[in-house]
Order: C-alpha cells, then sequence, then structure tokens
C-alpha cells in the first residue's frame, strides 16, 4: 500500500515538525510512504491513501488542508479545535464568506451571526479568546476517510460532532532518550527542588497561576526553584518585576539542553486550559527521562496513568491544589522516586515508536479502507434479503445491524 | 448439558478440525451429554466475504432449542467462533491464517490493495470482538496460543487434542518409503520432499493425501524425472492409512508455522519417528530433535540428509519412533473433554 505523507518537517519548527520527524522514518521500515513536498497540488503517483497530519497553526497547515479538500484521507488530528486555521484559510485569504459558512456550518445561525460581528470587528476574533466554544472541526472530519487520534478526550469530541468514520486513538511516539552527560546544567549544583515548565509560555499553560503557586510554595520550602524555559507570549509578563526569587527564566534551548533540564528537574509541570485537543510532547519527553509530571485534570492530560502525573483540576482551587500538590511532591522524595519508575516505564512501554508505528500501519490500513469493507459484508446481506423480500430498511434487518456491530462491522 | 459444538464445513473437504469437532461431540455424548454438531458450509473468497461468514454464524441463535435452552456451545475455527452464546467456549483450532501468519505474498490470499488491507484489518477487529467474550479460550497448540496473544492480546489454555482414534500399529514389514500425509497445499511444503527425493536417489516417498496442490506436486516430480521413486496415492481410507504409517520408515511433516498437526502424533503411534523443520509451528511441540525424530533446516538439502541419515542409522529411527510413541499417549479424550467442561 502506497502513502502519501502529508505534514509539516523540520526546520519549520513545530511540534507536529518534530513529531514527524520521528515518526515517518519508523513508517518508512513498515510502509511504502513518502513524504508530499510542501505545496504539492498532487500526491505521488500510484498513491493509495494520503495520511494528513491537521494542527491549529494555519502558516503549517493550510496547504495540508487543501489538499484534504482535494483527495479525502486519513486524517491524524493534533488538535481538535481548529478555529485559528480555518480562520487563517478563510479571513486570511480575505474570503470572509467561507468564514461565515464555516461558522454556520459547525454552529447554526447563532454561529453566522457571530461571524459578521467578527467580520465587521464588531466583536473579538472568537480564535483569540473562545476557540474551544467553536472548534471548526468540520473543515476537516467532512473530508476524513479515517481519524487517528492521541486521546479518548478527541475521540469523543469528534463523535460528538458527528463523525461516523473509523477512530484509531494511538499514543503519541517517544522520542528516545539523548545522551545528555556531555551537556552543560542549566539548573544550579545541589539539593535545592527544581520545578520546570517548558515549551511556549502562554496563559493556555496556566503560567499566572503556576507563578502564584510558586510563590506561595517558596513559603513553606524557600530553597525551591522554578525553571521556565521557552518563549513566552504576549498575554504573560515575564520580566523581573513579575518573577519572584527563586524563578529562573530561560529562553529557546536546544535539543540536547532541553533534555538535560528535563534530567534535571524534580518536577515537570505542563498545565492546559484551555485545552483544544492537543497532547504534549514537553509532557513525553519527561515521561521518557522519567520525570514526574504535574498537569491539569483536562483532556488528553486526564487520561495519564495516576502513576505518573498528579492531575490539578482547573477550577476555583486550581491555585491551592496546586500548591499542595507541588509541595507534596517536593518533600517526598519516595514519591518522586516511585513516579519516575513509573513514567520511564510507561513511556518505554506505552509511548514506544515501534509500538506506535505498528499501530499506525493497523489504523492506515483499516482507514484506507473507508467503510468499503464493512459496505462489502452488507451488500452481501442486502443481496440475500432482497431475494427473500426485504429491503435493507426493513425493521425486522434491524437484528442484522445490530450482529454486524457485534462483529465489528459497523459504528 | 445440551452442548452444541461448532465448526464450519468447507463443503466436500474433510480434515482434522472436521475430525476433532465429530469427535469431541462423540466423547461428550460418552459422557451422557447432549451434542449437536454445527457445521456451516465456509467460503472465504472473493474479497471480504470471510466476514460475511462471520457475520452468518453470528445470525444465529444457538441460546435454545425448541424452547430448551442449549447450556454450552464450544466453538473451534474462524469463523464459527463468531457465534452469540453467553456460555461460549472457544477450542481454538486456528483463526482465519490468511489474515494472519499466512499474509503475505507466499501464502495469503490478500493484497496491498487498500480495500484488501483493511480486510485483513477488519478480520482482526473481529477477532478481538467475538473471541473476546467467550467465557474461556483454550487453543490447540502453543503455536495457536502465542499467535492469539500477538494479534488480540487475548490468552488462551493450552489444550492439544488427541489424534483421530485409529489402530496404529507398527509393522515388521517396514517399507523403504518416507510418508507425507496431509492436505495438499502450498504451506504444506510437500515440494520441499520432492526436492529432497531429487537430491538423493536413494530416497523414496509416498505422499498421501489430496488438495489443490497436487497438479503442482506432480508436475514438479515430472520434472525431476521421480516418476517410480515418488507415490501420489490421494485419499486413501482409514485402514490404509493405518497400513502406510505402519510399513513406512518415517513420516516428512514440514508444513509452514503449523498450527498444531496431528500427523506427528499419528506417526508416532505408529511408532515412526518424523521429519519436520525448525519453521514448522505447532509440530515442533512435539517433535525433539534426535528424541523422537529429526528437526532441520526447511531445505531440500537437509531434509534430504535428514531422510538419508534415518534410512542408514535404523537402530536410532527405532528407538526416535517408541520415544515418540510414549509422548503421543499421554494425550487423551477424557482430559480434553474435563478440562472444556471446566471440571
Amino acid at each position: 500500500m502506497k502513502v502519501a505523507y502529508y505534514s509539516p518537517f523540520p526546520p519549520e519548527r513545530s511540534g507536529i515538525a518534530d513529531y514527524s520527524a520521528l515518526l515517518f522514518p519508523a513508517l518508512q521500515q513498515r510502509l511504502d510512504v513518502s513524504a508530499v513536498r510542501r505545496g504539492a497540488r498532487r500526491p505521488p503517483r500510484g498513491t493509495d491513501v494520503s495520511l494528513y497530519h491537521v494542527g491549529n497553526n494555519p502558516d503549517a497547515h493550510t496547504w495540508i488542508v487543501d489538499a484534504l479538500r482535494r483527495r479525502p484521507g486519513v486524517v491524524v488530528l493534533h488538535d481538535f479545535v481548529l478555529h485559528h486555521l480555518v480562520a487563517g484559510m478563510t479571513l486570511g485569504r480575505g474570503d470572509a464568506d467561507d468564514y461565515l459558512d464555516a461558522m454556520h456550518r459547525d454552529a447554526g445561525t447563532v454561529g453566522r451571526l457571530l461571524a459578521h460581528g467578527v467580520v465587521d470587528k464588531l466583536l473579538p476574533p472568537i480564535w483569540e479568546e473562545r476557540a474551544q466554544d467553536f472548534p471548526l472541526a468540520s473543515v476537516v472530519l467532512d473530508r476524513a476517510d479515517a481519524l487517528i487520534c492521541h486521546s479518548r478526550y478527541v475521540e469523543g469530541l469528534a463523535r460528538q460532532y458527528g463523525y461516523d468514520g473509523p477512530i484509531s486513538v494511538l499514543p503519541m511516539p517517544a522520542w528516545p532518550p539523548v545522551d545528555v552527560s556531555g551537556t552543560r546544567r542549566l539548573v544550579p549544583e545541589g539539593d535545592a527542588p527544581v520545578l520546570t515548565c517548558v515549551g511556549y509560555l502562554n496563559a493556555a499553560k496556566r503560567v499566572p497561576q503556576l507563578l502564584e503557586a510558586f510563590g506561595r510554595l517558596r513559603e513553606t520550602i524557600p530553597d525551591v526553584r522554578l525553571v521556565l524555559a521557552g518563549s513566552a507570549a504576549a498575554d504573560v509578563r515575564l520580566d523581573s518585576q513579575t518573577l519572584s526569587e527563586g524563578v529562573l527564566r530561560l529562553d529557546h534551548l536546544e535539543e540536547d539542553e532541553l533534555w538535560r533540564l528535563l534530567a534535571d528537574s524534580d518536577v515537570c509541570v505542563s498545565l492546559r486550559w484551555p485545552t483544544m485537543g492537543e497532547t504534549s510532547g514537553m509532557a513525553i519527553r519527561a515521561l521518557t527521562v522519567g520525570t514526574p509530571l504535574v498537569v491539569s485534570d483536562v483532556g488528553w492530560f486526564s487520561e495519564l496513568p495516576d502513576a505518573v502525573a498528579v492531575k490539578v483540576p482547573v477550577d476555583e482551587l486550581e491555585v491551592e491544589t496546586l500548591v499542595a500538590t507541588l509541595e507534596r511532591l517536593v518533600s517526598d522524595a519516595a514519591l518522586r522516586a516511585r513516579m519516575s519508575a513509573a513514567a520511564a516505564d510507561y513511556a518505554r512501554q506505552e509511548h514506544d515508536l515501534d509500538r506506535v508505528a505498528d499501530l499506525y500501519v493497523v489504523a492506515l490500513e483499516e482507514g484506507a479502507g473507508g467503510t468499503s469493507v464493512q459496505d462489502a459484508v452488507l451488500h452481501d446481506v442486502a443481496t440475500a434479503a432482497g431475494e427473500v423480500g426485504f429491503d435493507m430498511n426493513d425493521p425486522v434487518l434491524g437484528d442484522v445491524a445490530d450482529r454486524a456491530r457485534e462483529v465489528g462491522l459497523g459504528n | 448439558m445440551r452442548i452444541a459444538v461448532c465448526a464450519p464445513q468447507v463443503p466436500f473437504e474433510r480434515g482434522g478440525t472436521e475430525i476433532l469437532a465429530e469427535t469431541l461431540a462423540s466423547r461428550l455424548r460418552d459422557r451422557g451429554h447432549e451434542v449437536e454438531e454445527v457445521k456451516v458450509p465456509f467460503k472465504w473468497y472473493p474479497e471480504a466475504r470471510a466476514l460475511s461468514e462471520a457475520l452468518i454464524w453470528r445470525m444465529l441463535d444457538l441460546e435454545e432449542a425448541q424452547n430448551r435452552p442449549i447450556d454450552l456451545v464450544i466453538a473451534t475455527k474462524f469463523p464459527s467462533y463468531a457465534i452469540r452464546h453467553p456460555n461460549k467456549v472457544v477450542w481454538l483450532v486456528h483463526q482465519f491464517r490468511q489474515a494472519y501468519e499466512l499474509d503475505g505474498p507466499e501464502f495469503g490470499q490478500f493484497g496491498q490493495a487498500p480495500f484488501e488491507r483493511a480486510t485483513v484489518r477488519a478480520l482482526h477487529r473481529t477477532d478481538r470482538m467475538v473471541l473476546g467474550e467467550a467465557r474461556r479460550l483454550f487453543a490447540i497448540s502453543n503455536n495457536v496460543a502465542d499467535r492469539l496473544e500477538r494479534s488480540t492480546g487475548l490468552g488462551a489454555e493450552v489444550l492439544p487434542p488427541p489424534p483421530k482414534q485409529l489402530p496404529f500399529r507398527s509393522s515388521e514389514d517396514r517399507g523403504e518409503f518416507f510418508l507425507s500425509v496431509g492436505r495438499l497445499d502450498r504451506a504444506k511444503r510437500v515440494d520441499m520432499l520432492l526436492e529432497a527425493a531429487a537430491l538423493d536417489e536413494s530416497l523414496r516417498v509416498v505422499v498421501a493425501g489430496e488438495g489443490p496442490d497436487r497438479e503442482r506436486l506432480e508436475r514438479l516430480s515430472g520434472k525431476h524425472g521421480l516418476n517410480g521413486r515418488v507415490d501420489f496415492t490421494g485419499r486413501v481410507s482409514d485402514d490404509e492409512l493405518v497400513d502406510l504409517y505402519a510399513r513406512s520408515r518415517a513420516v516428512f511433516y514440514a508444513p509452514f508455522d503449523e498450527d498444531f498437526g496431528f500427523v506427528p502424533y499419528e506417526a508416532f503411534l505408529s511408532e515412526k519417528p518424523v521429519v519436520t523443520t525448525r519453521d514448522a509451528g505447532g509440530p515442533l511441540e512435539v517433535v525433539v530433535d534426535r528424541q523422537n525424530g529429526l528437526v532441520c533446516e526447511p531445505a531440500p538439502a537437509a531434509i534430504a540428509e535428514a531422510l538419508s541419515w534415518l534410512a542408514t542409522n535404523l537402530d536410532e529411527a527405532r528407538a526416535y519412533g517408541a520415544a515418540g510413541k510414549r509422548t503421543a499417549e499421554r494425550i487423551t479424550w477424557d482430559a480434553v473433554v474435563d478440562r472444556l467442561l471446566g471440571s
């Protein structure tokens, strides 16, 4: 089976580009798969199935969704909320009508009215404030023969959205750990516990809440440190006035520095709200090196085993819970050791690259057929039913549909 | 108890599974149970027909008959284990092999087209669902159990079936030939035996059985000039089979990754050593190299060497046959019935 692979790749800088840099070679060992050049209008000759990696960034994914619109295929849904992508593909191209239509398709007349408000600049852009309320996922769901996603959460959202094709929930592949023995240490030597938050630092990563919790944690554990590593978004202020004592601010890290930092950390904090249905490559890296996680109890993060991640609900007690959670982890070395061992085991078993690549092959082979196999079997049934005087809408045949579901034919 | 023993039936074919189901039913009746053999004709091609056949089994209602409950169903192989019953026990002979270990260019039914790959995956999904719901899962060999676990994650207890109950014996009137028994299809690899015979002019071979590969094998025999040293008997009666086993020097049985295979047991009960290959699967669970037979590489030269060694080392060959008999006699129907009924 010949597969055309649509994705951003390095040197583009995105989590999905990194993901594909990892996954693609493993798939090449298993399938006849070729990467489609960015902007190509057609897949390679002889392609049986196209695999589209779709995320929320219009710069990285518009050309991929354009290709999906020309030819349906299997979609890897890295984010469920695609409002920002759709806005880029429509308003970003000066096509307000398409944006209105997308909002109408997902949210009816109210959606269209809101979209008018945005287009006419009477309302702030929805993608900046309330994207999660209007995911606009139909743009890909309508053209997907099958979906691959990384959480039951996204699977559930797709089903709620009315998607009735095959969905495979696969673990995200884990990077093999990098040897960091020769990499310089970024945090000071010593026994002081180190908490780390790495990535694009924005309000959705709950950075303000983390900073507040850290300040309170310092009252009881004065030597604890917090490393904030990564570029900062405009919606958070990370300067000397807002950062309390004990916070170490690092900008861009090279890959080996990132691994070293995670390995030297006692706890990795990976909070999120709102969630766009995304996974976190940084959380997976932390698990790989056996660093205990503190995450928000939402979306994909909720599905991590309790043995490797402490989950903090996003509610009015979020900061208090976070303080208590960090205090417990920082002061209980035995607990951290147990979580560390469990994290490394979990990453090795669940997120192993070869395992994920094998599961991709299964998902692609299932998905490439779409509903054709089910249709072939039901055609047999319909033919037999027709020959004895039934049509497929006869209620008597409801039993056939139930039995078909029981053997995996039909949703 | 009222028990339904379920097995697919390929029309006009009769092989190990049919015999297994019939004998099981008979042994259950001997214990005083009311037993019905349920057979549905099986056709696995073209395309996704195998899945339609699974659905046919699923549509059957074996929960009761004439307003009396059927207490237990024992299903044997794909697609009979798709049957729906609250007390389903599966004694797995094999899954639909074309979708598993035989999936590939050499033995497979399915190619690389998206529809065909999707059909294979749909078959896997069906297996996970309908085998996963069984109250107990047994497999006829470690090989079958391992494959099941690899493909579905489901564990099965290994429960080997006894061979056909025939008056197997060893004859002092030994023939000069090596015997191959079984259905003639490519996966049984009788061609390797013929190629071996072509390499050693002293080897004589009797091929007992019928199947779709017979014509090709006969052509191969002719091509190598083996006429006179290789006999194709076609299907033989039970008496003829017992006699062939009794008079053979040794038995060759080297299918590719076979589930189980009664042939080594029948050979052992006839006190004959078995020659098999390292990739034969199920037979390797009973044939132990230089204890009750020879295990060699799956190559004609290695097979020729093994057969020739047995032809010249008669004492060892006799000792291997005797050791094999002791192994085969340990597998009994009483033990099988006890475990299937959970006692």
